[in-house]
């Protein structure tokens, strides 16, 4: 897919240590974040001590417990929502994930999936660093927000932006969970781990009512037990590949999942694992698939039956079944270094559970009205609600209801700001529709400081004027070498240094682009004019494209450390890419080497930005 | 009532008629009479040649090939080949300074004169030219501001003027100055289909350019009208129909030009009348006398591949499942060839009857010479072409 990828290395050294100072430095932030927030809190309590202890008292004991089941779905989520920010940690992320984790997996989706997705991986290729770090410290903030706020709206906002955030997730990140993708299977993660991620917070952003009905309860596991007899259906589904280990000489749907699996780099006893397995389908695939369908639909059967007696065997069975399943076929999901999250099974027990617990451990009527907490009545006026206004912002309520707060709401405001801290860099980042300049420093390398006095030149532009270094002098130059006919490296630089002349805006008239010819053949003005229509050069008022005869050019080229040398049998001239920036008094102040290497929109709109800001630093 | 400027336009027409009948020497046989009433039903696209061909002028054969043999796409090179007048032997000329992964056409000029253009490939927009006066020992750069078509016949030369013909990948036509420097187009695809000779065949697809034997530019291509072969002149700033007239028989048969080149004098077009097995194989051409047309040789099921045009009008065509045909001339008989060397892409025909299959390998090209008499072929030379590997990456 177009976009997907910066064609750069996953573990390139410049980009990794880019990525993991991003994080160090985020990190730190995050850290003091949560300090000044705990001290701020500690003074205000201590401040406020004596007014505020009885009233921080009488509040704990009016709170009253969390329903089990949602503690767990909160708990749960907010653990693997942390552990899955720490998966986004890893030093590949930045790079692989849009090439080798977001673009495989929508490969085998429509082209509208696809193109959806496409756009998200191309935003992220062009921004790995801020967009990496930012999925990092999102999933962090969640994820200490669900396990810091228990009770109340905070609570139950940390689970809505778990469902917004999962949404994202899920439609970009997973391409919809493969839901429109042909071999959807509840074995292999259908339909996407982030779909129950989104499930659980819609659970957890329930007002507190509903958790003290047993409706809830029977509607989790109902829902959850329809799903898994759909699932069972589609597994038995023929024709799918699931009941052949082996068809055709080649491994059945399911033993080539695993297969792949197994190829991952891991730990050699998880290999072993999932290999053995592997084997084990291929001999006896269809028996394999009957124990799935056979389980799935009378686990379903089970939770949709609703019977009491049913439902604890059922949740032990389901728990059992998805464990094996996420050892043996999902090879716990999040290995391999590219891996995002522990898959579907873990997520499946814990709503599975938070069900069960939902309809059968209800806080009891008495007790919920008993610490019911007693409310003022409220103000009916408008000066009445001055009167409340005036409270909130009155300084020492305002301290009375801080010395109140407990540790917990400070941590859940504190994992915000890491939220805040992760999506604002990255809100920036997108806004600049040119991709960053660490990958073409990635690819071509960083650029090399010069003090060197540029060689001169005296050459004919591309209307027939003479132009010489000399006649440039007093403004930046951004030099660069270009076959007019070459048809890869040379048209995609061409593009850049109009790229960098637009990035220049005001300063544009202080710099002029120049272009020497790289070619011993095609040399002539027309060829040029071509090259610069086709590069959208023509009308750049500070673009300069210069040629002269072969004698001219070659000691320049030799100069500047170029080669230009034809090779026979339709081979492109042979040419190196490198590109200067030139200050206003004649010095070479930086060389690029400025060869796009696999050329991907990313990397190519990089160089612009490159460019521009080293003749912006020249400018200074 | 015909209102004054219509009449004009009428008049102008007709003037223009006159002229490319007159120039191009249609007169004789069919050019602008109406064609056999056929049925129009939707046009069947015959699918275009390979660049792959040779053309054998007055002094010297030449031939494009391709190769590299790579699954990778920028690791095929399309390369330029002569064998001068006198020589027993193929030399390699590519053109040096351009990535030929796009493609290569030829137009062979006068003497040993030809030019070519490359066909853009990867993020190349336009084509970069290189003629040469000395059978491709030395080359001058030019140049054209658009991208040729994709087929063997998209660029023609003018021996007698130096000017240049272009079908161009957007289906305009372009005609250069005698120079070759700046070019001036005289027919968008519209305007040339649009225009009322080729409204009334029905002009699809074109398959290539040449110009007359007086001169006139022409373009070849696909009619919807059944019996109709789609070439027009193009004279006064207009476009008219200047193909053949087709025997009865072909009056429903759909007529696909395949070729359309200038040799040695003459116009000589190949055509295919109608589709699939009862297909068949014509030559049309076009000397002092006009149009003259070969009997067909029936296709049996196959389809061409490729075209090579010899002196004085001969015809080779290369089949699909390895089999050729070649043909003396349009008022000659098609003769078929025994199974083609392995890999052979054109056939060249030179002179004194002599037939060549090249057959191009990964960095090697295979010359293979027929001999009539025992009806064989046999190696006569084996080129080798220093490919450079990723150097298009």
């Amino acid at each position: 897919m177009p976009g997907m990828s910066s064609g750069i290395n996953v573990t390139d050294p410049q980009v990794v240590s880019a990525f993991l100072s991003a994080l160090l430095h985020q990190g730190l932030i995050a850290v003091l974040i949560f300090a000044t927030l705990v001290v701020a809190w500690t003074t205000v309590r201590q401040l406020g001590r004596s007014g505020t202890a009885n009233a921080g008292q009488g509040k704990a004991a009016s709170c009253e417990p969390e329903p089990a089941g949602r503690q767990v779905l909160r708990i749960g989520f907010g653990i693997i929502w942390l552990f899955d920010g720490i998966l986004q940690a890893q030093p590949k992320m930045a790079v692989g994930l849009p090439s080798q984790v977001i673009a495989p997996t929508a490969a085998s989706s429509p082209h509208w999936v696809q193109t959806v997705v496409n756009w998200a991986g191309t935003n992220w290729s062009y921004h790995p660093i801020q967009t990496g770090a930012a999925a990092v410290w999102i999933q962090v903030g969640i994820g200490i927000w669900l396990l810091a706020a228990e009770r109340g709206w905070l609570s139950r906002a940390a689970g809505l932006v778990s469902v917004g955030w999962g949404a994202v997730v899920w439609v970009f990140g997973e391409s919809f969970g493969g839901i429109f993708a042909p071999g959807l299977s509840w074995l292999s993660g259908a339909p996407g781990a982030v779909l129950i991620y989104m499930v659980a917070g819609g659970l957890i952003a329930l007002p507190d009512r509903a958790w003290r009905s047993r409706t809830l309860g029977r509607l989790v596991l109902a829902g959850t037990g329809v799903f898994l007899i759909g699932m069972a259906v589609l597994q038995a589904w023929p024709g799918r590949g699931f009941w052949q280990g082996v068809s055709h000489g080649q491994p059945g749907s399911l033993a080539a999942s695993t297969q792949s699996m197994a190829q991952m780099r891991q730990p050699a006893f998880f290999t072993t694992i999932v290999s053995a397995f592997t084997t084990f389908d291929e001999a006896h695939g269809f028996a394999v698939n009957l124990v799935a369908v056979v389980a799935l639909g009378t686990i379903g059967l089970a939770f949709a039956s609703l019977r009491p007696r049913l439902l604890r065997p059922a949740l032990i069975a389901f728990s059992v079944l998805c464990l094996a399943v996420w050892v043996l076929i999902q090879d716990f999901g999040f290995l391999g270094g590219l891996g995002t999250d522990p898959n579907s099974m873990i997520p499946m027990i814990l709503v599975a559970a938070g069900g069960y617990l939902a309809l059968t451990r209800v806080p009891s009527p008495a007790a919920a009205t008993a610490i019911e907490p007693v409310t003022p009545a409220e103000p009916t006026s408008d000066g009445g609600r001055l009167a409340r206004w005036k409270n909130l912002v009155n300084p020492e309520s305002l301290s009375r209801r801080l010395a109140a707060t407990s540790l917990r709401t400070v941590l859940a405001v504190g994992a915000v700001w890491v939220i805040v801290l992760g999506a604002a860099p990255m809100a920036v980042a997108q806004a600049n529709p040119n991709a960053d300049p660490i990958l073409a420093e990635a690819v071509g390398g960083a650029a090399a400081p010069l003090q060197t006095r540029a060689w001169s030149f005296r050459l004919t532009d591309q209307f027939g004027k003479t132009v010489s270094l000399a006649s440039l002098r007093g403004k930046v130059i951004l030099l660069g070498f270009f076959d007019p006919v070459c048809t890869t490296d040379c048209p995609q630089m061409g593009a850049e240094f109009r790229e960098a002349g637009a990035l220049l805006r005001s300063d544009a008239s202080k710099v002029e682009l120049v272009g020497i010819v790289l070619s011993p053949t095609y040399r002539s003005l027309p060829v040029m004019r071509a090259f610069d229509q086709e590069v959208g050069l023509s009308a750049v008022p500070n673009w300069l494209y210069l040629t002269g005869s072969v004698s001219q050019l070659r000691p320049i080229w030799r100069n500047y450390g170029m080669i230009a040398e034809d090779l026979p049998a339709g081979a492109m001239t042979l040419h190196n890419d490198y590109s200067f920036i030139i200050d206003q008094t004649g010095l070479i102040r930086e060389e690029f080497n400025a060869d796009p290497g696999p050329g991907t929109e990313a990397t190519e709109s990089s160089f612009a930005v490159l460019f521009a800001n080293a003749a912006k630093l020249a400018l200074k | 009532m015909i209102k004054a400027a219509s009449r004009r336009t009428a008049r102008a027409g007709l003037m223009a008629l006159a002229v490319v009948c007159g120039t191009v020497g249609l007169g004789a046989a069919g050019c602008g009479t109406a064609a056999p009433a056929g049925t129009a039903r939707p046009p069947v696209p015959v699918k275009p040649l390979s660049l792959a061909t040779s053309v054998t002028t007055g002094a010297d054969s030449w031939a494009v090939a391709l190769l590299g043999g790579s699954a990778a796409q920028y690791n095929n090179f399309w390369q330029v080949l002569v064998r001068p007048a006198g020589s027993a032997t193929w030399r390699l000329v590519t053109p040096p300074g351009v990535a030929s992964n796009g493609g290569l056409l030829i137009a062979p000029e006068s003497g040993s004169s030809l030019v070519a253009g490359f066909r853009p490939s990867q993020l190349l927009t336009f084509t970069p030219l290189a003629s040469t006066s000395t059978a491709g020992a030395t080359w001058s750069a030019g140049v054209m501001d658009a991208a040729l078509a994709d087929v063997p016949d998209a660029l023609a030369a003018d021996p007698a003027t130096g000017r240049l013909l272009a079908l161009l990948a957007d289906g305009s036509v372009e005609l250069s100055n005698p120079a070759g420097t700046s070019w001036t187009t005289i027919a968008s695809k519209r305007t040339l289909t649009g225009g009322l000779a080729a409204r009334r065949c029905g002009l699809g697809n074109l398959t290539g350019v040449a110009f007359g034997v007086s001169g006139v530019p022409l373009v070849a291509g696909n009619c919807d009208q059944r019996g109709v072969a789609g070439i027009f002149g193009y004279a006064a700033g207009h476009w008219q129909a200047a193909g053949p007239a087709l025997p009865p028989a072909f009056a429903h048969e759909q007529i696909s030009v395949l070729a359309i080149a200038a040799s040695a004098g003459r116009l000589v077009t190949l055509l295919q009348a109608g589709l699939g097995a009862g297909a068949g194989l014509m030559v049309a051409g076009i000397g002092g006398s006009g149009w003259s047309v070969s009997a067909p040789a029936p296709l049996s099921g196959r389809t061409v591949l490729s075209a090579a045009i010899g002196d004085s009008g001969t015809v080779g065509v290369v089949l699909t499942g390895g089999r050729g045909l070649i043909v003396a001339g349009a008022g000659s008989s098609w003769q078929s060839l025994p199974s083609l060397p392995r890999q052979t892409q054109t056939l060249s025909l030179g002179p004194g009857a002599q037939v060549q299959a090249l057959a191009p390998g990964r960095t090697t090209v295979l010359v293979w010479d027929y001999a009539a008499r025992s009806a064989s072929w046999a190696i006569v030379q084996k080129l080798r072409v220093p490919i450079e590997f990723g150097s298009s990456d």
